[in-house]
């Protein structure tokens, strides 16, 4: 933000208006001047900046609803009343119909300092748990996926606002003008992604989540128009040249024009963005050792792209489960978290990509001193009922697990509880907003300020919900 | 601190539980400063971290001097604020937006031999009261082009614009108007305009099964274009749009216009959530609806009174749920286009709808490891039953309605084989929606032809909290008279009436600001879905209400607006920057000059395919794909999808289709540039572009075919120079791409 604009934006709002938005908002001024010398664009949140670190965030979305009972919340009362319907679960509408208890066929041991319980099916995130805080008392509000996904997107159950990514992006800007401020990445189309989960919605669409399948892990298989297939560099930027040669003399005779010069300053963008993309995205430049660390399959590729996009200031990337079906084949499961049946052979097919893609990813930030301000998310749009459902179990939206680590977030701690059975949260709960709320805090933003005036009203993320779990930050 | 309030000058003079924060010219009393200067480690403040000394210098500089503060606070103003209140519905009535307009004297000018039209009177006045001049009138080349692209979403030909260029006076310049306004290209242009207000779109947000795409929304959006050529009257356009099937004397062609309803966003229906989720759900729709209605067609945020009083505009939440009612008892359907008797079609409605929820419940009591196997198996006899009996009774309509009877079989083929040129159209009708939880682990969704059904007022919006009742009928503030109840089916008549009887202000008022924003690149009100106490206020009111009024006493015609705006002087003025213009008024806000701006996707797509050569003019059908090579039809005749947008849509700011869009925010961003660079669309237009001019007879005569093409005018001698030492190592094709890349391309002037 220039000086002039600056003088504006506080004119605007005399000093004694900003003293009402709270005090923070004076501090502002110094902050701004620091992200001036690393920011490529501003954002636009103009609250107070809390003294946080995280800078970026890899949402590590498994779509569907990981279990909570068999993976991070371990209930031994279950196996006491295994197939039994007690009182306490009877009342839980999911949404099919459920039979008696089921216990996890999986082993929890404990693991590291925290001492941290975590199943057998997660070796790899078990390593790093001391790093991580698992929070056990998420709840959302829906049984279903689709309202639940959007909920967890965009703190609406409707697909009709801007997701937490576009937020993000909007509110803090980007820090690598050559490169979108969201990404969206997965390997394979899962049709039940569609467009709505990374919508800008009413935000201006350049906020949006720029998504990307890279099943194949060619830069220019996966970014479209990324490569000029006919011209080399030289003739492309012979090509370019004479653009700019005649769009400069076009602006002279026209006179000065935000438009006409925004679009010559963007076409010189791209055509950097080409080459610093085929460098940045290609996953392929990493050494043989990080790849097989990461696990050289579609979901290791994701989490290590993810971490690359990190080091070259991309804000917000959003992980997807691999979707592709000839691979998610290979180990004869379905891609998505969403078991219904078979679960004890559906985790021990799919568990172990999962685990080794996002243990590594926490240890590889570690190393490379990025986890303090990379926050990484773990979860779904909901849990798994510990009740049957055949040999699977169904959602449950009452009470479940996701895990954070990095990002200012307090290592090496549970918080929450859920009842006896795992099946609703009830100490310390945690609502979608109040997630949002924390995510934002984070990125030293006030979710009540980071708003977007649009049909007649501010809006925000968190709605007029949230509240900042304090309990977790460091 | 926890009373202390800083928001009003009351609650900071008055202090918090430890009394006075600051003492009026006394700060070394002021226990603010000792918070700020960070001194006493149980008071600090702001948590975040110590301001700048020179900021806490400030604050300090400021108590001394007394601590003025110029805020004046709320006639209730106490040390705790007042909630929001609402505006009551008595000052609502008195609102700038609902008044009636009337026509109004144009005002006496200075420089009298200016105006060319009534409008611009309003706008010299403004100006010359700011000592601002008008800008000159474009060059011929510009205005023609500006002309072309506003009306058709073209540009001229070479040709046009040379003739144009020679003849440029006003009687050439009406002349140009009216031919563009009888092309069928204007509909295309225009009629895209309404498809942004009507959210138009040909699917939904998820694939899920009870929520399938809408096949024949394209009929929709066809009767959209032809009314719009047709200058069909803006009143008849509207009302068509919400009760085609209620209205006397209605062609059956004309029910296509309920696509406004039937091809509105859905959301999936889960049968297995319960009857609670899904009343829910079904109310998030009828939201939709409401704030598609209230921003749309009447610029007034309606939805935000569902939880409560609206905390701004004169909208109650019982207003809101009495138009909620008329959604409530429309039903979705997928109509005939042929003529038939409504009581057959009445039947044959529900009996389609009701065919295709068996079929998804089927395939959930299918489920291959049920839960509860008896109660399934049982369930699923009673519902194979019903799909039986009545396939039957479609079966007995096939000699009289063979397309009936075949629609309905595909209903049970969960609508696998339909094709988007069967004779349907995505329309409603009357019937009231229910939720049925009679079965606890299956919830079926209850039509009921025929029936309307009035809504509780629902307390914080939650079903599961209902209050009294909210009669279905209009907003009271703009209700004229005591009686605003609509009593005859679902209202969605009267409901039409009352827009262009009730608030036939209001509605002209938001027509006409929307119309002038499409034409100026900037409208009167700046929130044109937002008329009321939070959107702006008309940068000339004097100017909205005499046009609004002039506009309904020419039978709200488009074309009769159209004429009025672009025969003005105002709209045929040079857009270049003025220094002057800068620095009195740089948002343009009283328009000293034409805004200059960027095409939109569509305009922008359709003339490079019509450069090129290669531009596919034939009117209306079923949408196509536009990655598809080849596929050269307009832009408006590619598939609008909810849920995965066209890239090259998504990239130039096309609006979200599950909302009404107030208007298009068009950005620049480097993956724009990407496309331009390197899509295959570009390069094969440009190699088209080669083609045609490589039989000139050497480079220059090529360059210049190229210019004529693309930009319909000649290069000067620079530009053919520039193009000379560039072909020297490049193909013509390389340059037809250089020149489709230029600014000049897209900017809009």
């Amino acid at each position: 933000m220039t000086k002039e604009l600056l003088a504006k934006e506080m004119s605007r709002r005399s000093w004694v208006q900003s003293l009402c938005g709270g005090f923070g908002s004076i501090g502002l001024l110094g902050m701004l001047g620091q992200e001036q010398a690393r920011a490529a664009t501003l954002g636009h949140y103009v609250g107070p900046r809390y003294p946080t670190k995280a800078k970026h965030v890899i949402f590590l979305f498994l779509s569907g609803g990981p279990s909570q009972i068999d993976m991070f919340d371990p209930k031994p009362t279950i196996a006491k009343y295994a197939g039994q319907r007690p009182d306490a679960v009877s009342n839980f509408r999911t949404e099919r119909q459920t039979g008696g208890l089921m216990p996890s066929p999986f082993k929890f041991q404990k693991h590291g300092q925290s001492g941290t319980e975590v199943s057998e099916l997660l070796p790899e995130i078990a390593s790093v748990i001391d790093d991580v805080c698992v929070i056990r008392s998420m709840y959302t509000f829906n049984p279903a996926h689709t309202p639940s996904k959007n909920l967890i997107h965009s703190g609406v159950i409707l697909a009709n606002r801007p997701t937490m990514g576009a937020w993000i992006s909007y509110g803090l800007g980007t820090e690598n003008q050559n490169l979108p401020g969201f990404v969206v990445l997965s390997a394979g189309q899962d049709s039940m992604l569609g467009g709505a989960l990374w919508r800008s919605g009413f935000l201006p669409s350049e906020y949006g989540g720029v998504a990307l399948d890279h099943s194949d892990p060619e830069p220019d298989k996966m970014i479209r128009y990324l490569r000029n297939k006919q011209l080399d560099k030289e003739s492309q930027r012979r090509q370019l040249d004479l653009i700019q040669s005649l769009n400069r003399q076009d602006l002279d005779s026209f006179g000065p024009d935000a438009f006409l010069d925004g679009r010559i300053k963007a076409m010189e963008s791209a055509y950097r963005l080409q080459f610093e993309a085929q460098e940045v995205f290609d996953v392929r430049k990493e050494p043989q050792s990080i790849r097989e660390e990461y696990g050289d399959n579609n979901y290791g590729n994701s989490c290590l792209l993810a971490r690359r996009l990190v080091e070259n200031g991309v804000r917000y990337i959003h992980v997807y489960p691999d979707s592709d079906n000839k691979l998610a084949g290979k180990n004869g499961v379905p891609s998505s978290w969403d078991d219904h049946r078979e679960i004890n052979k559906n985790y021990r097919g799919r568990c172990p990509e999962m685990d080794r893609a996002a243990g590594t990813l926490i240890r590889d930030l570690k190393r490379r001193g990025l986890l303090d301000e990379t926050l990484v998310v773990w979860g779904g749009e909901f849990g798994r009922t510990p009740v049957s459902e055949g040999d699977g179990r169904d959602h449950d939206p009452y009470g479940y697990t996701m895990w954070m680590a990095g990002g200012g977030v307090k290592p090496g701690i549970v918080y929450g509880a859920t009842d006896e059975f795992g099946f609703k949260a009830v100490e310390n709960r945690v609502s979608i907003h109040d997630l949002h709320a924390t995510i934002l805090y984070l990125l030293g933003v006030d979710h009540q300020k980071l708003t977007y005036r649009y049909a007649g009203r501010d809006f925000r993320l968190t709605d007029v919900f949230g509240e900042v779990v304090k309990d977790i930050i460091a | 601190m926890s009373e202390l309030v800083l928001d009003t000058k009351a609650g900071l003079r008055k202090g918090g539980a430890r009394g006075a924060e600051v003492v009026p010219g006394n700060p070394s009393q002021s226990r603010l400063l000792q918070a700020l200067r960070y001194t006493d480690p149980t008071l600090q403040m702001p948590p975040t971290g110590k301001l700048p000394d020179q900021v806490i210098a400030d604050f300090e500089q400021w108590i001394a001097a007394g601590a003025p503060d110029p805020r004046v606070d709320p006639v209730t103003a106490s040390a705790s604020p007042a909630p929001l209140k609402g505006m009551s519905i008595e000052l609502g009535r008195k609102w700038w937006a609902f008044q009636p307009v009337r026509e109004i004297a144009a005002p006496k000018v200075k420089n009298a031999t200016w105006p060319r039209a009534k409008i611009d009177s309003f706008l010299l006045a403004a100006l010359e009261n700011k000592g601002l001049e008008t800008s000159p009138r474009a060059d011929p080349r510009t205005l023609i082009q500006r002309v072309y692209i506003d009306l058709t979403g073209l540009r001229p030909t070479y040709e046009e614009v040379d003739a144009f260029a020679k003849d440029s006076g006003p009687e050439a310049y009406e002349r140009l108007i009216g031919r563009l306004l009888a092309s069928s290209h204007y509909g295309e242009a225009w009629g895209r305009h309404w498809l942004d207000v009507a959210r138009y779109g040909e699917d939904n947000p998820t694939s899920d099964a009870t929520n399938p795409p809408y096949v024949y929304a394209w009929r929709y959006r066809d009767w959209v274009i032809k009314a719009i050529n047709d200058d069909m009257p803006y009143d008849r356009f509207v009302k068509l749009q919400l009760s085609a099937d209620l209205m006397p004397g209605v062609k059956r062609d004309d029910f296509r216009a309920l696509g406004y309803l039937g091809a509105a966003p859905a959301y999936h229906k889960e049968p297995r959530l319960s009857a609670e989720v899904l009343d829910g759900i079904s109310t998030d729709e009828w939201d939709e609806r409401v704030d598609a209605l209230g921003r749309g067609l009447l610029g007034i945020t309606v939805a935000c009174a569902r939880c409560h009083d609206h905390k701004f505009d004169p909208i109650t939440q019982k207003d809101y749920y009495s138009l909620a009612g008329v959604f409530a008892s429309t039903t979705r359907a997928e109509r005939p286009l042929l003529d038939i008797d409504s009581k057959t079609e009445t039947r044959f409605l529900w009996v389609e709808q009701r065919l295709f929820d068996l079929s998804v419940l089927s395939s959930v009591l299918s489920d291959k490891n049920p839960t509860n196997p008896e109660w399934a198996a049982r369930r699923l006899v009673g519902v194979k039953a019903e799909v039986q009996q009545l396939l039957a009774e479609m079966e007995a309509l096939k000699n009289r309605y063979p397309a009936l009877a075949e629609h309905a079989e595909r209903m049970v083929e969960k609508r696998r084989f339909l094709v988007s040129q069967d004779p349907f159209m995505n329309s409603v009708y009357d019937a009231a929606l229910y939720v049925n939880g009679a079965d606890p682990f299956l919830t079926e969704m209850d039509y009921r032809p025929g029936q309307a059904r009035d809504l509780p007022v629902l307390f914080h919006g939650n079903v599961a909290s209902p209050g009294g009742p909210a009669p279905r009928g209009f907003l009271t503030v703009l209700s004229q008279g005591s009686d605003n109840v609509f009593r005859t089916g679902s209202g969605r008549l009267e409901l039409g009436e009352k827009i262009f009887t009730d608030a036939a202000p209001l509605t002209a008022r938001v027509i006409v600001n929307r119309v002038w924003g499409w034409h100026f690149g900037q409208p009167l009100v700046g929130t044109p879905s937002d008329f009321g106490t939070q959107g702006e206020k008309p940068s000339n009111s004097e100017l909205l209400d005499d046009l609004a009024a002039r506009f309904i006493s020419h039978g709200r015609s488009l074309k009769w607006l159209h004429r009025e705006i672009m025969f003005s002087a105002a709209y045929q003025q040079s857009s270049r920057p003025r220094s002057d213009g800068e620095k009195a008024d740089q948002a343009n806000t009283l328009l000293w000059r034409m805004n200059p701006r960027r095409l939109d996707i569509e305009a922008y797509r359709d003339s490079i395919l019509q450069a090129a050569g290669t531009l596919n003019e034939a009117l209306y059908g079923p949408s196509i794909d536009l990655d598809t090579s080849g596929a050269n039809r307009r832009t408006v005749y590619g598939r609008v999808s909810r849920r995965q947008l066209n890239m090259m849509l998504k990239l130039y700011d096309f609006p979200d289709a599950m909302q009404t869009s107030p208007g298009r925010d068009l950005t620049t961003t480097s993956l724009q540039q990407l496309f331009v660079m390197n899509s295959s669309f570009l390069q094969e237009q440009a190699v088209a572009l080669a083609k045609i001019v490589e039989k000139e007879p050497d480079d220059s005569a090529r360059i210049r075919g190229l210019y004529r093409r693309i930009l319909a005018r000649d290069p000067n001698l620079k530009e053919i120079d520039l193009g000379l030492s560039y072909l020297a190592h490049a193909t013509l094709a390389q340059f037809a791409q250089a020149l489709l890349s230029t600014n000049e391309v897209i900017a809009w002037r």
